[in-house]
């Protein structure tokens, strides 16, 4: 089994790949082969348990053995924040992996960090990590929230205990005001807030990779469009959007040459991916996804 | 709230798939500030059913709404008095707020002729209109919609494109 990753930050292309086995006999896993390379020259490189480090400045060659059952990446000690591995590490980290569950999503928070988990239940500790990096990303934050919700006043983080912030949302027009808990806001509106603070990153410490497993979701079918359009059109600049959706709104945002179809026929049987633009379709995509004609 | 109701806004009705993915380029280009005045609708399938669907949900819909206008992206199949027969639908006190638009024969035409992916002729598309320049607009399997086109820039650029816009990178 072999993964590699590609990717392209301030000019210089990052190559990372790893490869396990199974050998018999074994209990789990071992790691075959390692490397990482930037502009084809490697960083590190490693076979089964031997570490490779490549020449760097003064510094010579070096060897060391490792478990063969744990990975190199994370235990490869980078010298300061311009490393390549650092750089790499740092991307890895601070990729968008989304999979929101607005209703455990609370404001709450006692850490800042610019690293949500999936289900983005750290929200207010994301919300207080990007203004701690960038006090600018209010801004994009704002702009963005105003477009879908107009009535959009403020969004206050308050301190709360000695350690311990809570978010509030504050909504006015003619009529008056008022101040929400973050907790109270609906789904659709606590999407639209991780819409914001994916904008607003991709500004502040951008490139960045985000993977949003069906956006769609909580969202009124009127939003659905504008949603995914605002993600794409933030990701031209830098970085890299992609969406998992079986919605028909979502699917129609994104054409040929960048929709992929996903297909498995069984569960012992590899998934299939195939791009749409290589896939014979008769007639509109979202009727054929409807009558099941879509078979890579 | 989709389309911002009580602001100027425009509706693109496209015939096909391909007509639909030129739409969703051109509207990547809209700054993100003015997209919500911009949406791409379902397509139609086929330009016969752009000019029933328009007849029998959006004339009344734009009667009822002054803010609306509306572009139906439709495939000439090299026949230019295609032009003449789709206006023929467009009620009098619409005719100003519909637009009729697309490649002189199919948009696969225009991929042939190495315009690019659907998505980048419409980035292409977007770009000309923002800029006030011509040049996809000027390709020869466009430049038959010259003079809607006119009207369109005139009319569509003050909403998706206005001058007070937030700058967007290429």
């Amino acid at each position: 089994m072999r993964f590699e990753i590609e990717v392209q930050l301030k000019s210089k292309k990052y190559s990372y790949s790893i490869a396990f086995e199974f050998p018999e006999g074994f209990k789990e896993l071992r790691v075959f082969e390692e490397k990482l390379t930037v502009d084809s020259k490697s960083v590190y490189s490693r076979k089964l348990a031997e570490v490779h480090l490549a020449k760097n400045g003064n510094q010579k060659d070096a060897q060391f053995p490792i478990d063969w059952h744990l990975v190199a990446l994370p235990i490869v000690q980078q010298q300061s924040a311009r490393d390549p591995s650092f750089v790499f590490k740092q991307w890895l980290a601070r990729m968008l992996i989304l999979r929101p569950m607005p209703s455990l999503i609370r404001g709450d928070s006692d850490r800042e960090t610019l690293e949500p988990n999936p289900q983005v239940t750290d929200f207010g500790a994301w919300f207080a990590g990007l203004l701690a990096d960038a006090l600018s990303a209010y801004r994009k934050i704002d702009e963005y929230l105003k477009q879908v919700m107009p009535d959009l006043k403020d969004i206050k983080n308050r301190l709360v205990g000695t350690d311990s912030r809570s978010l509030v949302v504050q909504f006015s027009n003619d009529q008056g005001s008022v101040t929400i808990p973050f907790e109270d806001l609906s789904d659709g509106e606590k999407c639209f807030m991780i819409c914001a603070l994916v904008l607003a990153a991709t500004d502040a410490y951008g490139p960045v990779l985000c993977f949003w497993d069906e956006p769609d979701n909580f969202l009124a079918l009127s939003e659905v469009g504008h949603f995914v359009l605002a993600l794409r059109t933030a990701f031209q600049a830098g970085g890299q959007f992609i969406a998992t959706s079986h919605n028909p709104e979502a699917i129609r945002r994104f054409s040929g040459e960048n929709t992929l179809i996903l297909y498995r026929k069984s569960h012992l049987e590899p998934t299939i991916v195939r791009r749409l633009d290589d896939v014979q379709i008769s007639g509109d995509l979202v009727d054929a996804l409807i009558r099941g004609d879509v078979e890579p | 709230m989709s389309v911002n109701q009580y602001q100027q806004h425009v509706f693109v009705l496209p015939e096909d798939e391909a007509n639909l993915q030129i739409a969703n380029g051109f509207h990547l280009q809209v700054p993100l500030n003015r997209q919500r005045q911009m949406q791409v609708l379902p397509v139609a399938r086929g330009w016969p059913r752009v000019l029933e669907l328009f007849q029998s949900v959006h004339v009344s819909e734009m009667e009822r709404n002054f803010r609306r206008s509306m572009v139906l992206l439709i495939d000439f199949d090299g026949k230019v008095e295609r032009l003449t027969k789709a206006k023929a639908v467009i009620p009098g006190n619409l005719a100003d707020r519909v637009f009729i638009l697309g490649a002189f024969t199919t948009p696969e035409a225009l991929r042939q002729a190495n315009l690019g992916t659907y998505e980048n002729i419409g980035l292409a598309m977007a770009k000309d209109c923002r800029e006030e320049t011509n040049i996809i607009w000027g390709h020869e399997l466009l430049q038959h919609n010259s003079s809607e086109l006119d009207r369109l820039r005139e009319h569509v650029r003050p909403i998706l494109f206005p001058s007070d816009a937030w700058a967007r990178p290429d």
